[in-house]
């Protein structure tokens, strides 16, 4: 078994949303990193996962580009207020499908960086390594993504009790 | 702190990245507003539900052994290759280095002053490498990888020979800096000697010198200047230069 290999097809899997596509980009990035750097030798995992994310990315760019269409870091930030914050009671009853697919349906740089936090518990410094961005805009993407995720959730939650209550 | 504050900074208290000091002042705020902390337990929960209820896709058991049989060689098996050398190879060579610096330099067949400089350079940096036990970058015997490698990290693309069949194995590549700009180094082994390469674009008249102990040769092919150090016998140093004058087709 390759090191990180299930960290790398997690990371690629979730960016491509598609379990063959994954396994296309996972495959390409670990050839690359053996043809460009000799070889995998127990490297972090930070390492393997910011060529696992290039590839990703560039992938989309080529065959999804719709996928990374309209995102922007520089978009003026709405003042935080605890409204559009999650509850701590949704999130609780939230079930396991419609919380995997809010999360499916957030724009690749959001899913990106809350797959690495959660699902891999980087840190905000190795994340930034891995997405090649600063720090503060990993902080600002997470903010983002989790205010939109909780949005997502809100609004599949209602629509959910509509649909029993009728 | 104000509610704003605290707001800004409750993310990075709940992904555990707030440094101590702020982190007690944080809750204190929350110990005394209950929409902080209303905030915070939505920041915790939505976390929680993450790490629970989120899918984490494992690499298929097919896919894995179909990756691991498509790499070239097993890491375990890389790595030893890589440390191969005899251990006490880099000391000795980092000895011979550190006498020869100590030395008054001297290149008879090399114009003083800029050729002088350079000569230096590419002996510190042939003897720090040895110094560190890092010949190379990317280490390979194959020269349709180190080219690339090289090519993709330089604004030239050098010429790499493989000379296995005349007894020079090529070990692998690095990058350098040396003359105030990035140079290719290639990394050749003849018996227990190291050879660094070093190409760069440029003229140079061929000569050769010995710089105590390290031998060097010089000469330009094709717009390319390559310096070759080792402390091979010059006899052999000068067939490697003729072979590589040879095969330098960029």
């Amino acid at each position: 078994m390759l090191p990180h290999l299930d960290a790398a097809y997690n990371l690629a899997r979730w960016i491509t949303r598609n379990d063959h596509d994954a396994q296309d980009v996972v495959q390409e990035a670990v050839l690359r990193a053996y043809r460009f750097f000799g070889g995998l030798r127990g490297e972090p995992k930070p390492w393997l996962l910011a060529i696992v994310r290039n590839s990703c990315f560039s992938w989309l760019q080529v065959n999804r580009p719709a996928d990374l269409a309209g995102f922007d870091d520089r978009v003026v930030e709405t003042p935080a207020a605890e409204e559009d914050g999650p509850e701590a009671q949704t999130m609780r009853a939230v079930d396991r499908r419609m919380l995997n697919d809010a999360i499916a349906a957030l724009p690749a740089q959001f899913r990106e960086v809350l797959v690495l936090r959660e699902l891999e518990d980087l840190s905000y410094k190795e994340i930034a390594r891995v997405a090649d961005v600063p720090i503060g805009t990993v902080m600002s993407r997470l903010a983002r993504g989790r205010r939109l995720l909780a949005e997502f959730v809100r609004a599949v939650s209602r629509a959910a009790e509509t649909r029993v209550d009728r | 702190m104000t509610h704003e504050e605290a707001l800004k900074l409750l993310q990075a208290y709940v992904d555990g990245e707030l440094d101590a000091a702020r982190a007690v002042e944080l809750e204190a705020h929350l110990a005394e507003n209950a929409a902080a902390r209303a905030a915070c337990e939505g920041l915790r929960g939505m976390s929680a539900a993450i790490r629970a209820k989120a899918d984490y896709y494992v690499a298929p058991a097919a896919f894995a052994r179909r990756l691991a049989a498509s790499v070239p060689l097993a890491p375990e098996e890389r790595a030893r290759r890589r440390f191969s050398l005899p251990r006490w190879l880099p000391q000795a060579a980092a000895f011979a280095g550190v006498v020869a610096l100590a030395w008054v330099i001297a290149i008879p067949a090399m114009r003083p002053g800029e050729d002088e400089r350079l000569a230096a350079e590419v002996l510190s940096s042939h003897v720090r490498a040895t110094l560190a036990g890092r010949s190379f970058d990317v280490a390979s015997s194959d020269q349709h990888t180190v080219k690339p490698w090289l090519s993709a990290r330089l604004p030239f693309s050098p010429p790499v020979a493989d000379l296995s069949a005349q007894g020079f194995e090529l070990t692998g590549g690095r990058l350098d800096y040396v003359g105030g700009q990035r140079v290719a180094v290639l990394a050749y082994k003849r018996r227990q000697h190291l050879i660094d390469v070093f190409v760069w674009p440029g003229e140079a008249k061929p000569a050769n010198a010995t710089l105590d102990g390290f031998n060097l040769e010089r000469f330009a092919k094709k717009g390319m200047s390559y310096w070759l150090i080792s402390d091979l016998n010059r006899n052999e140093l000068g067939d490697l230069a003729r072979l590589l004058a040879e095969r330098s087709t960029p």
